[in-house]
């Protein structure tokens, strides 16, 4: 993005964490609905990698939890009344 | 017969009679139980609001069920789940070692969560609520 070491926009930008990392989780479980929802949005989309910090593992097995949990009836597949 | 662990989830059709979706879950562990597998635990969680309509429904009765069993029941199990109208949806996963590692965990209440570091990291959370 920026190659620059030395521009200005460097300093400002995060440092992004993954959370599942540093919580050490070891399996994501699609009945782990509060942890699931953190990761959607309003419509009910999993959140990108690049919004999130999550690393590329978890990313791979977020997903696949959301979308088991969608099959289930646990999380939507899209948001109702959504304007 | 190598067996593996498996997690079923299924959901019942809560518009029926209790004693209907209680005789319905009884009738699959005793399915499993006939068929070679050791149920090691069922969870029921009872009625639940589903996040969207299925079959005109609202709500449906989920069932959790772990047990170790030989792989060719699973096949068998899925079918007959396929013909029985009173079940909206089922759901089997075999375990690896991670998943295993991870509920063994769970059991004694030890399992980490993102939710831990929410102390330590409040800027952090914050951050992702506004995306």
């Amino acid at each position: 993005m920026l190659k620059n070491p030395s521009h200005p926009k460097k300093g400002n930008l995060r440092e992004k964490e993954c959370k599942f990392t540093k919580a050490g989780v070891i399996y994501i479980d699609y009945k782990d609905i509060d942890t699931l929802l953190r990761f959607t949005n309003d419509q009910g989309k999993i959140l990108p990698r690049r919004v999130t910090g999550t690393s590329a593992r978890y990313q791979r097995q977020l997903a696949t939890a959301v979308k088991r949990a969608r099959h289930l009836a646990l999380v939507p597949f899209a948001a109702e009344n959504m304007r | 017969m190598k067996k593996n662990f498996y997690e079923l989830t299924f959901v019942i059709n809560s518009v029926l009679e209790e004693e209907a979706i209680k005789s319905s879950v009884e009738k699959y562990t005793a399915y499993l139980k006939d068929n070679g597998a050791d149920v090691e635990e069922v969870d029921e969680w009872g009625t639940q609001r589903f996040a969207y309509e299925i079959d005109g429904k609202g709500s449906g009765y989920y069932v959790n069920v772990y047990f170790t069993a030989p792989g060719e029941l699973i096949a068998k199990l899925e079918r007959v789940f396929q013909i029985d109208d009173d079940i909206m949806r089922y759901l089997t996963i075999k375990y690896d070692n991670k998943m295993l590692k991870n509920r063994e965990l769970k059991q004694k209440g030890k399992a980490p969560s993102i939710f831990d570091i929410r102390e330590e990291a409040e800027e952090d959370e914050e951050e992702v609520k506004t995306d």
